[in-house]
């Protein structure tokens, strides 16, 4: 069966003394297209992190397809992990590899480490191959064997989700898919992960800072303030003063910066 | 920090007591360095001895082929030193195991491995590689001369243990100093610490890599010229010889052959490292 749930019980993260997260539940089922909005250092990153155990909550705890996350061996950490796509806000690619690496690379956590020797250095005709036909479906296959540092930040983005559609994942998380690219590719990229989502049944949970995209996007919203969730509605229920409430400036509150 | 390198250096220089007049030179070292001085431009093409022995090389034939013995210690010694610093160089960085983000809460056997095992191979890694560089190339040479004679093995030692030592620990710097965020991202998505340190930091990291092995090998290349010091048939063998003899035009035929070597050498390094380049 694709797509996997996910779930967070009363967790709460601590960056030293600021709170980046503070006693968040929520539940995502096998399948669901969530969009995460709220101000910069709402928590939106942070929560995506801990949905990949790439951050370890300091209270409660975080389920992917009912185990939990946090006390796995690990072994079956890295199996999770590896069904577990991530597209990063700055892509976190090796700049100086083939694109055809970086996308190959999507696979490590499923290989030993002699395999993915073969595999990073002298990959198989039809690991090529598939990595080409990934690179198609995001439209820019012709890219295959160029350096990655050679690509425009759009394209590198791209590159990003191929890799982690190469990991052959069951959930998509991505960060700010849109701010790191021109606005004019913005909507695209955000439409890719939406319909690969919809074509695979994958879980996609994406931040976003543009509340109109998320609202076309998302079938379900998810609004966090300073650590804390505001709103969680399906998007046809949300209204303008939803949105309001999460970017109003409390009294004496100063505006918040991205941490 | 400025200010303990400006209390060393007062420091050092009373205690040396450096004056300027010290360097006033006897008039006879004077005429030597204008005599060698003068044979810059007219380096000998052939033997300047008064008496050549029958069957005496023809002086460009021994510069030639002592450059190329000064060419095959700087390679047996590099080769073997680069294999020591990859290999120590993996030890003695801590990116591989440190630094592991999130993950397993509970004790199990791979957190004895980060906690002990990996401390303690690193540590034992890092004396090793200082050991091995605090020695010059010169003093280890000595060293492998009084135990074996003047063998080429010697001489190949005494470059690999020093330029070992040090390839190791500029590799690992190299490696541990590179940005982490694609290793994270791999990490992430599943991949082992192993994994990511051969795949996304070493990639990063194997450019400058590869130009300061270059600028070692011209470095080797001195210092086995050098060790013809000591006896080996290289460059500086005939060198020392020369210029014991007083044919200064011959040293300067040696040393421009050394220079040759170099520069080549930095060519090559240049057309690399612009190929790597982004």
């Amino acid at each position: 069966m694709k797509g996997t749930s996910l779930e967070l019980d009363g967790v709460s993260v601590q960056y030293g003394n600021t709170t980046a997260l503070e006693a968040v539940s929520l539940s995502i089922s096998a399948g669901e297209r969530v969009g995460l909005v709220g101000p910069s250092g709402s928590g939106k990153t942070t929560l995506l992190r801990l949905l990949n155990g790439s951050v370890l909550p300091d209270q409660g705890d975080v389920h992917v397809s009912g185990s939990p996350l946090y006390t796995l061996s690990r072994t079956d950490l890295r199996r999770v992990r590896a069904s577990i796509g991530f597209v990063y806000q700055d892509h976190r690619l090796v700049p100086n590899l083939q694109v055809s690496q970086n996308v190959i690379a999507g696979q490590l956590g499923r290989v030993s480490l002699l395999k993915s020797l073969r595999m990073m250095l002298f990959p198989s005709r039809v690991m090529v191959e598939k990595a080409h036909e990934i690179l198609c479906r995001v439209g820019i296959g012709e890219k295959l064997f160029e350096r990655t540092d050679h690509l425009s930040g759009g394209q590198q983005q791209r590159v990003a989700i191929a890799r982690a559609l190469f990991q052959e994942p069951q959930v998509l998380l991505a960060d700010e898919p849109v701010s790191s690219v021109d606005p004019a590719r913005a909507k695209d990229a955000v439409e890719l992960l939406t319909r690969i989502s919809r074509e695979e049944n994958l879980t996609l949970v994406m931040s976003l800072h543009n509340l109109d995209l998320a609202r076309e996007y998302c079938e379900r919203l998810i609004g966090l303030r300073r650590g804390r969730i505001v709103f969680d509605e399906p998007t046809s229920s949300i209204q303008e003063s939803h949105f309001s409430e999460l970017y109003r400036i409390g009294e004496g509150e100063m505006l918040a910066d991205g941490a | 920090m400025i200010l303990c390198l400006m209390i060393a250096f007062v420091w050092a220089y009373s205690h040396l007591g450096l004056r300027g007049e010290d360097l006033h030179p006897s008039s006879g070292g004077l005429k030597v360095l204008g005599e060698f001085a003068a044979r810059a431009l007219t380096p000998a093409l052939t033997s300047e001895a008064d008496f050549v022995p029958e069957g005496t090389r023809p002086l460009l034939y021994i510069a030639l082929s002592s450059a190329r013995t000064t060419l095959f210690f700087a390679a047996a010694g590099m080769s073997l030193g680069l294999f020591l610093g990859i290999v120590l160089g993996f030890f003695s960085s801590t990116s591989w195991w440190a630094g592991d983000f999130g993950g397993v809460r509970r004790s199990s056997p791979s957190r004895i491995l980060g906690r002990v095992l990996f401390p303690v191979l690193y540590g034992g890694s890092r004396v090793i590689i200082n050991l091995m560089r605090s020695t010059h190339e010169v003093l280890w040479a000595v060293l492998f001369l009084t135990a074996f004679g003047l063998s080429n093995t010697a001489a190949v030692l005494a470059i690999a243990i020093p330029y070992g030592g040090t390839l190791a620990k500029i590799f690992s710097e190299m490696v541990d100093e590179t940005t982490r965020e694609p290793a994270h991202a791999l990490r992430g998505a599943g991949a082992s610490g192993l994994q990511t340190y051969s795949f996304a930091l070493v990639p990063q990291a194997l450019p400058d890599m590869i130009g300061y092995s270059f600028y070692r090998f011209e470095c080797a290349l001195r210092s086995s010229a050098i060790l013809g010091f000591f006896g080996f048939p290289t460059l500086g063998l005939f060198i020392r010889q020369s210029f014991s003899s007083l044919n200064y035009g011959e040293v300067w035929t040696f040393l421009y052959v050394l220079l040759g070597m170099v520069l080549i050498f930095d060519w090559w390094s240049g057309a690399v490292r612009r190929r790597l380049a982004p």
